[in-house]
């Protein structure tokens, strides 16, 4: 921790290493940026939705960057809060409510801006996607390639831009795992579960089931797949019965020591 | 086309480029010009060889308007709509093309002749409305000459069939 900064975050001074994540450093010092296509599970981030803007004060200049991938490289002052982005956060969420009406998310942290900024107005013209909570962030894509499946992706552009699997038609290559749902921040991605199958991207997958306690493991594809990518034998027992069983033999043998 | 024929012909295609994703456009382009479109299995033979999933390749292949999923008409019709070709009434031609050949911009003619699709500018803004069929420039167009080109490839394609037949005859 040779060199190590001191830049302050809405007048608090925090410190930090030269390269680190603006959004990053904020966190970790408990000031909170709203943001929606920033995920914890990867190391490089989108910059998609826009909400996590701040305004960056360097060398006596002031410019917006979005913090999530804007990286500290020298003493700044950083403005989380400052009137120009409160109006801007309440634009980019007004719109976003635009597109993905449907997320309640979205719809909160619009209202929310919207009341800070004092009343977005001037949207009422703007057309409203039906049924819709996608913002097309792209993380799901991400989660779906890190993870090596690589079933979903971008289809289409401008308009008519979406996530979907090829062709439309249930991807070969997906395993269920849910990822692509779990990470998704407006809950776009819609699957069925019941007690022996998940259907999720118009396929159908049957679950694995803990041998042991009975509990639902994610589907065969996915704990098999998850199997071979590590090396290391399917698992029979779920997590918290691996534990036990690891307990239990632990007990047995240091019974007598 | 016979399937094995088809086969070969992508596994060509494909094979031509090093095993690697920076060339997955080039050979798709390839694709589409051998075939006037990207078969399915074309798109999976070269996820397989590039080692990357058929989502990925058909997500550029929707990306770009150059390369197309569905099968494309032996003729195809590009209407430019750029903005010179605009103001000079391209959206006439289109509705000309629609009246004698019955398909919009984005169609294939039900026997699988014609495409027709509207590019962005062509370079060509001084001849406006530009319209290329296979690769010919049909320039400063009419709307009345449409029907005439049309018929001109109609009557090239029958007597083309005509000789065809006559030679199966021999």
């Amino acid at each position: 921790m040779s060199n190590t900064l001191t830049i302050t975050i809405d007048g608090r001074p925090c410190t930090c290493e030269p390269g680190e994540y603006l959004y990053d450093v904020a966190e970790r010092n408990g000031i909170h940026i709203p943001a929606l296509c920033r995920s914890d599970a990867f190391e490089d981030h989108r910059a998609c939705c826009r909400v996590c803007l701040v305004e960056v004060e360097e060398r006596g200049r002031r410019k917006v960057v979005t913090s999530c991938v804007y990286p500290v490289e020298r003493e700044c002052a950083v403005y989380t809060n400052s009137e120009k982005i409160i109006e801007e956060r309440a634009v980019t969420l007004a719109l976003l409510a635009k597109r993905a009406p449907s997320s309640d998310v979205i719809a909160d942290m619009a209202r929310e801006a919207g009341a800070a900024a004092g009343g977005a107005a001037g949207f009422d013209r703007l057309v409203t996607l039906d049924d819709e909570k996608c913002i097309l962030c792209g993380l799901c894509v991400q989660a779906c390639d890190s993870l090596g499946t690589g079933a979903i992706s971008t289809v289409n552009r401008g308009v008519d831009k979406k996530v979907s699997t090829p062709y439309d038609e249930p991807s070969e290559d997906c395993i269920g795992c849910l990822s692509c749902a779990n990470v998704c921040p407006t809950g776009a991605i819609e699957y069925t579960q019941d007690a022996t199958s998940r259907t999720i991207w118009n396929r159908t997958f049957e679950l694995a089931f803990c041998e042991r306690c009975g509990a639902p493991m994610g589907t065969k594809a996915a704990v098999s797949r998850a199997a071979q990518q590590t090396g290391i034998e399917e698992p029979h027992v779920c997590d918290a019965c691996r534990k036990k069983e690891l307990a239990d033999e632990m007990m047995r043998t240091y019974r007598y020591v | 086309m016979n399937d094995a024929n088809h086969a070969s012909k992508i596994a060509r295609i494909i094979e031509a480029y090093p095993a690697d994703r920076r060339f997955a456009l080039a050979a798709m382009q390839d694709m589409q010009h051998e075939f006037n479109y990207i078969p399915a299995e074309g798109l999976s033979a070269l996820a397989a060889y590039l080692g990357c999933t058929t989502a990925h390749l058909y997500s550029m292949a929707t990306f770009y308007k150059a390369l197309s999923l569905n099968p494309k008409g032996e003729h195809i019709i590009k209407i430019c709509n750029g903005t010179a070709c605009h103001l000079r009434g391209s959206v006439n031609l289109a509705t000309e093309i629609k009246r004698v050949l019955g398909i919009e911009p984005g169609q294939t003619s039900a026997d699988g002749e014609f495409s027709v699709e509207y590019v962005n500018c062509l370079g060509s803004c001084a001849l406006a409305p530009v319209m290329v069929v296979d690769g010919m420039y049909y320039n400063k167009l009419k709307v009345d000459q449409i029907s005439g080109i049309i018929d001109r490839y109609k009557q090239e394609d029958a007597a083309r069939k005509d000789a065809k037949d006559g030679g199966d005859d021999d």
